[in-house]
């Protein structure tokens, strides 16, 4: 086994793996999160010269070129606006619309002055699948990623075991365990506002504060294969972060409709009650 | 927000259109460059390392610039890599091992090269594209050696081609506001007595990559390199980089050289591979370095430190004058002057120009006839700078280079400036090896 820890995107970045060789776990471990460090200067809005930054500038009619990267993430989030009618939104609610992207130019063009983007809600988990791309390529195959316990990326688990073993709880030290899960070659987003008001409403533009918790997971490939829809290389975990986020905020009525459309997206919602969406998930959810 | 207000929404099919296209137009830069015309520079990246990625990401950000030639003796891995982000980019070009094919087949297609190897390779590289007519924009340091650097500034002047070193502060908007408006112009430091600078880096494991990816022993050698572990890591090896005092303070001491508008008189340095194994780290880990620099103004002395194992503070320069306090950092945001309230004069009228930003703590307005709001103790003012820049750190250094191209403007950074910080940073590792002081003459500097 190996465990190691990175700090970036004001979060602790973490892999447990196992390999023949814990030295060659390490080794992809550091390179992985050398490649966390070189997206955060992209993606980061407190970044003054980041592209989001940048795009978070822009006057109306001025524009933009931005890296592969980034055009990932806002062709991601787009299509993740679309799909839960805007209550996934980078923009919270200051007009994402009013951007532009044309992917072939790598231009961001703003409609209208004011558009600020955050990409706390994806950026992320377009890490993690970024990490993930690394320890593959080192042929690290049994690994569990996360980002702040938030967003995380099941590889293949421990040699001999079903899947890595995960729980939902209830927010706080002692909350009550809610659901146990077994991971393996899946996405798991959670979102939650036990740490203040973070996520913005941007049908409202009022912070959340009807529900506790959303979590959202689905094997790795139905979400991988969501977000190639909008050109996206694999991002499973993004995309898992983009749904939780948004079920933080779509009616309970088009949660359901949305994971009994999409086979094996599964949500789970604590509010007044606890409420889990099964969907069509083929996952064990013991 | 009004939830009526709101524009509307995407229509969902026009967006399936919009994502359906972006999933296959990553390929052509067509329209862009068919826009730029005969204003195009064609540029050949040699090296798609680490480094030559970071020039790429900026070249993307500039308009009119094609590259169309790399060259990465990494075929396994870099070549590939950098190759395939090429593309991404919409930059058709060819792809090459060998420097020299490179140059002979494409040299009457490019217009400039940007040389990002290891710096041992620097020279050579830069010396074939001015020879092959090229304009270079190389990586500093200019080279490993004081002889190779100097070659380089030779084919320079020679060969009548621009040579810009990439000591990317010297076209930093910030820095360059500072030295002109604030230090020049206004002199609002007074009299600068000392400088100080450093750069901590937090410990890091040498770089490592999957074994399959390895080159084979004979273009190893060919290239110079003992084996692939000394490849990746080549900036700690003597004869092929000069450890952490060129790769990061350079850059830095560079920013001495520049400002303080004087050359050093003499360095006195202390360093050693104290942490890590000699057998991976031939060059230090840790240096300080104290240099002495006659100026019109009179003596300065200027410290510096790069460590390797606690990243703490991160990298900053500050100069200290009689009247006032600069701290200045490539790091965005990190840009604030201090006034000695007892020796210096009033700076508003600094403020009102714009030259300035007002004080982060200014006095609270009072009541007529109040002469002090008290209050939770106030610290002393701080003047941040009104220049911001928003672009890649390499972008204006870059752009700077192809502007001169296109002519109109100097270079920021000639081969000359680039050679009086080689001078400057390699006798600190000199003065390290001397465990002593190291004196500079003129000559030294001239060529």
């Amino acid at each position: 086994m190996f465990h190691v820890q990175h700090a970036a995107m004001a979060t602790v970045f973490e892999i447990r793996g196992e390999c023949r060789d814990p030295d060659v776990g390490r080794q992809a471990a550091r390179a992985a999160f050398a490649v966390v460090d070189r997206l955060e200067q992209t993606l980061s809005r407190f970044i003054e010269n980041s592209d989001i930054s940048r795009i978070n500038h822009l006057a109306a009619g001025e524009s933009t070129i931005v890296g592969y990267e980034t055009l990932q993430c806002l062709q991601l989030a787009r299509l993740m606006y679309g799909q839960t009618a805007a209550a996934f939104d980078i923009s919270l609610g200051t007009g994402f619309e009013n951007l532009e992207i044309v992917p072939e130019e790598f231009r961001v063009v703003a409609r209208a002055a004011g558009v600020r983007l955050d990409l706390g809600a994806i950026g992320k988990g377009y890490a993690v699948d970024r990490m993930a791309d690394v320890l593959e390529d080192w042929e690290v195959s049994r690994a569990l990623i996360h980002a702040g316990a938030s967003s995380v990326l099941a590889l293949d688990p421990k040699a001999g075991e079903e899947g890595w073993p995960l729980t939902l709880s209830e927010p706080g030290h002692n909350g009550r365990v809610l659901a146990k899960l077994s991971a393996r070659q899946c996405a798991l987003g959670a979102s939650g506002i036990s740490k203040g008001d973070h996520i913005v409403n941007g049908l409202v533009g009022e912070p959340v504060r009807s529900r506790t918790a959303a979590w959202v997971w689905a094997p790795r490939r139905v979400l991988a294969d969501l977000g190639r829809r909008a050109g996206v290389d694999a991002s499973a975990a993004a995309v898992a972060d983009a749904l939780s986020t948004a079920f933080m905020i779509s009616s309970i009525d088009a949660i359901e409709a949305y994971c009994q459309s999409h086979d094996g997206i599964e949500a789970w919602i604590l509010a007044d009650t606890f409420l889990h969406f099964p969907g069509t998930s083929p996952l064990n959810t013991g | 927000m009004d939830h009526n207000k709101r524009s509307p929404r995407i229509d969902r099919r026009d967006f399936l259109k919009t994502t359906a296209a972006a999933g296959l137009a990553l390929g052509s830069r067509s329209l862009v460059s068919a826009a730029g015309g005969t204003n195009d520079l064609r540029v050949a990246l040699i090296g798609g390392g680490n480094q030559g990625m970071v020039l790429l990401e900026s070249c993307q950000k500039i308009p009119n610039i094609r590259i169309t030639a790399l060259c990465d003796i990494w075929e396994e891995y870099r070549q590939k890599y950098a190759s395939g982000r090429l593309r991404t980019y919409g930059y058709e070009h060819n792809a090459y091992t060998d420097i020299h094919e490179m140059l002979d087949k494409e040299k009457d297609r490019l217009d400039a090269a940007i040389v990002a190897t290891p710096d041992f390779w620097h020279a050579d590289h830069a010396v074939a594209c001015l020879n092959a007519g090229l304009h270079v924009y190389c990586e500093k340091e200019m080279s490993n050696t004081l002889p190779n650097a100097r070659r380089i500034v030779v084919a320079a002047r020679e060969s009548g081609k621009l040579l810009q070193v990439g000591h990317q502060r010297r076209s930093n908007p910030r820095y360059r506001f500072t030295y002109q408006k604030l230090l020049r112009e206004n002199r609002l430091l007074g009299r600068i007595t000392t400088a100080t600078g450093q750069w901590n880096r937090s410990r890091q494991d040498p770089l490592t990559m999957p074994a399959r990816y390895n080159m084979p022993p004979e273009r190893l050698e060919k290239y110079g390199f003992r084996s692939m572990e000394q490849f990746l890591n080549w900036r700690w090896y003597r004869g092929l980089g000069g450890g952490p005092i060129v790769d990061l303070g350079s850059h830095q001491i560079d920013i001495f050289n520049w400002f303080l508008g004087a050359r050093p008189a003499s360095v006195m340095a202390s360093g050693g591979t104290d942490y890590y194994s000699k057998d991976t780290h031939e060059w230090y880990d840790s240096v300080m370095a104290v240099f002495e620099y006659p100026t019109p103004d009179g003596t300065v002395r200027a410290s510096y430190q790069t460590i390797t194992t606690n990243g703490f503070g991160g990298y900053f320069e500050l100069f200290l004058g009689d009247q006032g306090s600069l701290e200045i950092s490539e790091s965005s945001g990190r840009g604030k002057l201090y006034r000695d309230i007892a020796n210096a004069p009033d700076w508003g009228s600094i403020v009102k120009q714009g030259l300035l930003r007002e004080p982060e703590e200014a006095p609270r307005t009072q009541a007529p006839g109040v002469v002090l709001d008290v209050r939770e103790t106030a610290p002393p003012p701080s003047y941040a700078l009104p220049v911001q820049s928003t672009k890649l750190y390499h972008q204006p250094h870059l752009e700077n280079f192809f502007d001169a191209i296109r002519g109109g403007v100097e270079l920021n950074c000639t081969a000359e400036d680039g050679y009086e910080t080689a001078v400057t940073v390699l006798k600190v590792n000199e003065a390290v090896e001397r465990a002593g002081r190291v004196l500079f003459t003129p000559s030294d500097f001239e060529i």
